[in-house]
């Protein structure tokens, strides 16, 4: 639910980059045209899971992300009615609040006017905004790993009353059974891609059959085209980020995630991270951080704390730290644009679905954790332990003995939620936060 | 082991009683007798325990051993359900040295991040994921389900160091089906109006089976059976205990439900109907038995962690009201087991729907409010009551 920010005494000591301010403006745009989309005659498909938006492009469709909604709602502290109306409807609290939050929309949607009824001081707009999503003519599931994130839509469907047809997904999870499983190796990695690449293509066939468009596979290679080039921009904007000190943080690649997730595939996307990645290198070719007085280099690990974005970007920067990368950004989005080949994008698409950070075994997580401080030269972890998802949190502890006992990289945990405020505490991220700078200090000085 | 002891034998159900609450002691005694042969831990709730069985292994699904979480705490967080983290714990204690594997069937993200654990911290056991389909209405489900199960007797095989032949793997079918359907009969029974067998009693049992041998366990059930006579209901409030995926409910909520005025006379927990629901097709090739029984459970008794878009758990729930006679509901929900979070709400609208009082229980772990559940026990047993027509 929301809660209000405390006011910040300090001056705030990050320096943003401009370019997402452009990409603020492209998602604004985004979801006013989804908002309105109905109007225009658009069927619209709402989703979960791994980015499906080029082939709902290339198959006609508007499309909503739901853990995209949720977030945003949250971002812009108005998750409450939703999460209201989900509490109403008997969502309990510790459930995953994307999945609460955007199954509160639902219930909204299809409550209509009856949604601006809860009582509360200036709900009314708020729930407005969350009834405003428009009602889907289409569910499609495609959560890899996290076993809530299939249920979540399966339930959005009974929500719905059945009468909203919906597709499902369905991904391995890459556990590394074998001696030859690894990152993006192994059998048990080419079996499964195959097998998510077969379910594309029955997608593809089922929503052409139901929303009776004709599939564009022009539009779908032109989009992936642009999409890889997007990624391959991000890949090298995020490589630049070694630097140091860091010209960009961990806070400008998550306000960067909404146009790699969902915007369509189109030359203004790939504009938008030429213009990231170029601003990224203007500030190394100047000597312009990403913070003032960078001092500390910290990795971050977990799902994104939504309703404190800009709260957390200032408050690591008043203790001179630089969040470098963290497995949400550098692990996730499609972080391997080598892997599509964009005459034929199905199978690298199925691949980075199968890619999402929490689909792996802790052994590929641990390699990729591991190998990501050492390449950010990171002084410690922060791991967000997120309230309700269990997905992103399970395994964290094994990351943090990892991290110490093969890197000598200390870590700590606090306590927050993807989309839900009242589980953050404060108290416990500055203090412990305050306690690692110091044991760093410390191990620096006897180094020296 | 194929027959009962003495001391068994002189009161079987006391037995059946001690293996539920003490498994440690009833797998040593199997190793001891049984000194080449392995012991394989399974995770709920879907594991088809057949195909280790037809290798000669004991397949033990890991109960929740009720110890409180100590140095799981550092592998698992609070927020994760109570078997999980128990779980973590076990592994995390040397507890988990019961078990020369783990096999998990199951894809809950919960059960997977313990698993994970387990896989750290127990190097010498290997642990095996075999993810059976979870969502039951994709296209060619049916084909995914088959190469599953192949992978997973594969995988059996070179755990145990033998060939799983199909004639074994029918034996070990009759031997789980037999077991399974002597319990069932005591809860038909129970859901027809005989109340011979309380809650914790047919749980001890359940419990029981979920660890033995299906031969052993049916030898000393069918004394218990035989032992028994059957006993009519009275006119106290019919209860449908419902959910707690994966683990027991403490002993003692069961106890105050029948202690606050109410009889229980169904459930769909999981050491209850939903682990004996459904049996495999003896008339079938193994192989096609055991992937059909599992493509088929969720339909006998839908499961929260499975998605299915024309199976209904509140459908399931209504109907199986209708036939025990059931007057109210009891919800008993894990604390943070989310499967259950997510389907609650579809339960209590259908049950709304129908006039059907409920009350929802989150157990923990660790300690029960147990005054609170029977003041609210309580409530629910009086506004049932004001359900009932004035002259019956
Ligand atoms: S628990 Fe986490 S990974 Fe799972 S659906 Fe929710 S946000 Fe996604
Ligand atoms: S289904 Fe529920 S009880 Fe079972 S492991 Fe998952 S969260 Fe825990």
């Amino acid at each position: 639910m929301t809660a209000t920010m405390p006011p910040l005494a300090t001056p705030d000591r990050t320096n943003r980059l401009a370019a997402t301010r452009h990409g603020n403006r492209m998602v604004a745009q985004y979801w006013d045209d989804l908002f309105t989309a109905r109007e225009r005659g658009q069927q619209i498909v709402w989703y979960n899971g791994g980015a499906l938006n080029p082939i709902f492009q290339a198959a006609g469709l508007a499309w909503c992300h739901g853990e995209a909604f949720a977030a945003r709602l949250a971002a812009q502290q108005l998750e409450g009615p939703a999460q209201l109306a989900g509490a109403e409807y008997g969502y309990n609290a510790e459930l995953c609040s994307y999945s609460r939050t955007h199954l509160g929309c639902a219930v909204l949607t299809v409550q209509g006017d009856e949604g601006a009824q809860t009582g509360v001081v200036g709900a009314h707009d708020q729930a407005e905004l969350a009834a405003r999503l428009p009602a889907p003519d289409f569910f499609v599931n495609n959560y890899a790993g996290c076993s809530t994130g299939q249920q979540w839509d399966e339930i959005s469907y009974r929500v719905f009353d059945k009468e909203v047809p919906i597709f499902n997904i369905s991904h391995p999870f890459l556990w590394g059974n074998k001696a030859d499983a690894g990152y993006l190796q192994g059998e048990e990695w080419e079996s499964a891609s195959r097998y998510v690449r077969d379910q594309l293509v029955d997608l593809i066939a089922w929503l052409e059959e139901r929303s009776g468009n004709k599939f564009d596979w022009d539009l779908l290679r032109e989009s992936m085209t642009y999409i890889k080039r997007a990624a391959e921009l991000r890949r090298e904007g995020l490589e630049l980020c070694k630097a140091k000190p860091a010209p960009a943080t961990f806070w400008d690649w998550i306000s960067a995630i909404a146009p790699i997730n969902f915007l369509p595939g189109n030359q203004e996307l790939v504009d938008y991270f030429a213009s990231v990645r170029d601003e990224i290198q203007h500030r190394i070719d100047h000597g312009i951080t990403g913070i003032e007085n960078e001092r500390y280099r910290l990795y971050f690990d977990g799902i994104m704390n939504w309703n404190k974005l800009g709260f957390l970007s200032r408050k690591f920067a008043e203790h001179g730290v630089a969040v470098m990368a963290g497995r949400y950004i550098t692990n996730a989005f499609w972080q391997e644009p080598q892997l599509i080949d964009t005459d034929d994008p199905l199978l690298g698409m199925a691949q980075h679905y199968l890619l999402c950070p929490t689909n792996h075994g802790t052994r590929t997580l641990d390699y990729l954790t591991l190998r990501d401080c050492e390449e950010y030269d990171v002084d410690g972890i922060v791991f967000h332990s997120t309230r309700t998802c269990r997905a992103f949190t399970g395994p964290q502890r094994l990351l943090a003995r990892s991290a110490q006992n093969n890197l000598g990289i200390p870590s700590i945990f606090f306590e927050g939620d993807v989309a839900d405020a009242s589980f953050y505490k404060e108290e416990i991220l500055e203090s412990r936060l305050a306690a690692m700078l110091e044991a760093i200090d410390v191990k620096r000085a006897q180094a020296s | 082991m194929d027959r009962p002891d003495t001391a068994d034998a002189a009161d079987p159900l006391a037995a059946l009683r001690s293996i539920a609450r003490d498994p440690r002691s009833y797998v040593q005694r199997w190793r001891e007798e049984h000194p080449d042969r392995k012991v394989l831990g399974v995770l709920p709730m879907n594991f088809p325990r057949e195909l280790a069985h037809a290798a000669g292994v004991l397949p033990v699904i890991v109960p929740d051993d009720q110890q409180p979480v100590t140095e799981g705490r550092a592998f698992l967080p609070e927020f994760y359900c109570g078997f999980t983290r128990n779980l973590a714990d076990q592994a995390a204690t040397g507890r988990f040295d019961l078990y020369d594997g783990l096999f998990v069937a199951d894809h809950c993200i919960q059960l997977l991040g313990a698993t994970d654990i387990v896989r750290e911290l127990e190097p010498r056991a290997p642990v095996f994921l075999g993810q059976l389909i979870s969502s039951l209405s994709d296209r060619g489900a049916g084909a995914k389900i088959a190469e599953m199960v192949a992978t997973l007797r594969a995988e059996v095989e070179a755990f145990a160091g033998t060939e799983v032949t199909d004639a074994a793997l029918a034996a070990s079918i009759r031997a789980f089906n037999r077991d399974r359907s002597l319990i069932r009969r005591l809860f038909d029974a129970r859901a027809a109006g005989d109340c011979a067998f309380g809650p914790v009693e047919l749980q001890d049992i359940v419990a029981s089976a979920q660890v033995m041998d299906p031969d052993e366990h049916h030898a000393l059930l069918s004394a218990v059976v035989a032992g028994r006579a059957p006993r009519t209901r009275d006119d106290r409030i019919r209860v449908h205990l419902s959910g707690h995926l994966c683990h027991a409910p403490r002993r003692e909520l069961l106890e105050v439900i029948e202690e606050a005025g109410a009889v229980v006379v169904d459930d769909d927990l999981w050491t209850g109907r939903r682990y004996l629901q459904t049996d495999l097709d003896e008339s079938l090739p193994p192989m096609t038995a055991v992937a059909e029984w599992y493509a088929g459970r969720n339909v006998a008794l839908p499961c929260p962690t499975r998605v299915q878009h024309d199976v209904d758990w509140d459908q399931w729930l209504l109907a199986a009201a209708e036939r025990s006679g059931a007057e109210a509901v009891v919800h008993l929900m894990p604390k943070f087991c989310e499967p259950h979070m997510l389907y609650y709400p579809e339960l209590r609208r259908a049950l709304e729907a129908a006039g059907i009082p409920q009350l929802l229980i989150e157990t923990e772990h660790e300690g029960i409010p147990l005054e609170s559940f029977r003041t609210r026990l309580e409530a629910l047993i009086e506004r049932s009551h004001r359900n009932r027509p004035a002259y019956a």
